[in-house]
């Protein structure tokens, strides 16, 4: 059994070294191929990321009368909160405003200095809301609108749902067209697997004929050739995480400085989940090569 | 040791390239299978070895009826019945060593087993000088001696031999005959193809002659009679 797996396997090497040019080819589609399967998730992982960033800015801002009282702030806080579509609300007081105010433009003197002339506090104490989830933003919006507190000075209700949803309409069109492109080079694949196994076995023609002679069972006849999609399958999604690295590593500073004060590390993403990533990759690719290549052994290499 | 009832192939359409052929051939016999081109004589080859089956009738080898042999069975058939072709089926670029080792890789023989019988078969054919030689660097003769060689490793029953003169001179076609009825000493049936009027005189075997699929001759010392 050992001795016919080892056979099995130098045919199988004998069949990728004598059609070295046909490997190539072989193999550089299955890279291409993986290669926009890994570009769609790098476009699924960017956008998700830019969305999070969003979501994370999302906050609506109820400014309060500089006349207010703290327990009437207080009251209003405690009502906001109630509300389920709220998350969080952070009451930042005309004191805190201010602060926050100065350490914000601690690099504009002009600006410290016209505060300074002005003598008071002209900030409006805050309420900050965050919302629980995007898709009750409206139901807030709305909710809060509906509140007739004496107290609220103005409401700064910025429209983040129609951004969020540009940029979610963006990544799903990239997404499908990445999909639809992936779907071109799978059936590429299959093609080009299945001339490449019937050509090995066209190569091969004079072997096959001997062996189904001399009584070589069928399996023994096919197996090289179905290792060898396999090997292929292996050998392309090496050289794509090669590739797939070098890549990461340039674009990586381009998503820092875009995503700036964000988590966006595709390479500790792509290599961290690695083994999830690459190795569902092989299993793929080497099930369609497995498929294409039996497909073109039973039909040309009968016993 | 073959048994043929009734057997017919038929081809589309209705073209008989065996025709109610009955015959028997006994363990040990050398039988020679004349006629002329389109007589059936290939499809008979290729009946006992499990390449095409036959739409009517029985086919025994061996005591086996492989009328309907299952596809996963053919393997095994043929490792009890060696065949010899005109043209040589030599692997180029192995030696003749590694050509009839091939035939035992494949069926999965140990190297020990390899290293043991390759050498013993050699010597039977007279190539035991020879086994390091590509097939470009030995005479047709030779070449076919290999394939002799290589069609005995399993020590099959039977040799079915296709032609096996057709691409040599007289001396060299000569010499393989002389091979075949040592190999027939030892007790193997073979079945000669051929065209050779000149062999099949010389024989004194029996001669079985195929006209349009059917056997119009069986003659137990025979002669060519076509």
């Amino acid at each position: 059994m050992f001795i016919a797996l080892l056979r099995v396997v130098k045919f199988s090497l004998q069949d990728i070294y004598r059609n070295i040019w046909l490997s190539l080819v072989t193999i550089m589609i299955l890279v291409l191929s993986l290669f926009t399967v890994n570009m769609l998730l790098v476009v699924k992982v960017v956008g998700d990321t830019a969305v999070e960033a969003i979501k994370e800015k999302i906050d609506i801002n109820l400014f309060l009368k500089t006349s207010a009282e703290e327990n009437e702030i207080l009251a209003l806080k405690a009502k906001v909160s109630n509300l389920s579509e709220v998350k969080d609300v952070t009451y930042i007081s005309k004191a805190q405003a201010l602060e926050n105010f100065k350490s914000k433009h601690t690099d504009n003197p002009e600006v410290l200095e016209a505060l300074k002339v002005l003598g008071t506090n002209p900030l409006s104490p805050t309420l900050v809301i965050k919302p629980k989830n995007l898709e009750s933003f409206d139901n807030l919006i709305n909710e809060l609108n509906s509140f007739d507190d004496q107290i609220i000075e103005s409401r700064n209700f910025s429209n983040y749902k129609a951004m969020l949803e540009k940029i979610n309409g963006i990544t799903t069109k990239v997404y499908d067209a990445g999909l639809v492109l992936s779907i071109i080079f799978v059936a590429i694949t299959l093609l080009v697997i299945y001339n490449s196994a019937r050509v090995a076995m066209y190569t091969h023609r004079r072997e096959i004929t001997i062996m189904r002679l001399v009584g070589a069972s069928k399996k023994f006849i096919q197996m090289p050739y179905l290792l060898s999609s396999i090997i292929y399958a292996m050998i392309s999604v090496l050289i794509i995480m090669v590739i797939f690295y070098l890549f990461l590593h340039l674009l990586q500073p381009y998503l820092e400085a875009f995503f700036v004060g964000y988590n966006v590390n595709l390479i500790q993403y792509f290599f961290g989940n690695g083994l999830k990533i690459f190795g569902s990759q092989f299993l793929a690719a080497g099930i369609i090569n497995l498929i294409a290549s039996y497909l073109a052994v039973r039909k040309y290499a009968k016993v | 040791m073959i048994k043929f009832y009734n057997a017919s192939k038929i081809y589309p359409v209705d073209v008989r390239a065996l025709n109610k052929i009955n015959l028997h051939i006994k363990p040990g016999e050398f039988v020679s299978i004349v006629g002329q081109s389109g007589t059936g004589k290939t499809t008979m080859v290729k009946t006992l070895i499990g390449e095409e089956r036959i739409d009517e009738g029985k086919v025994v080898v061996g005591g086996w009826d492989i009328t309907d042999i299952k596809e996963n069975e053919i393997p095994i058939l043929r490792r009890q019945i060696g065949v010899i072709f005109q043209d040589f089926k030599l692997l180029p670029k192995k030696t003749l060593f590694e050509n009839v080792a091939f035939a035992m890789q494949v069926c999965n023989g140990s190297p020990s087993k390899i290293r043991k019988i390759v050498p013993q078969v050699m010597k039977i054919v007279g190539l035991d000088s020879k086994m390091d030689r590509y097939p470009f660097e030995v005479s047709g003769g030779e070449q076919q001696r290999a394939t002799i060689a290589r069609a005995l490793v399993h020590r099959p029953k039977i040799l079915l031999a296709d032609e096996p003169t057709g691409n040599l001179d007289s001396l060299n076609a000569h010499e393989i005959i002389e091979l075949l009825l040592r190999i027939n000493r030892f007790g193997t049936t073979i079945v000669l193809v051929t065209h050779n009027r000149e062999i099949v005189n010389g024989l004194k075997r029996r001669v079985i002659t195929l006209d349009n699929g059917m056997v119009i001759s069986d003659q137990a010392v025979g002669k060519y009679i076509l």
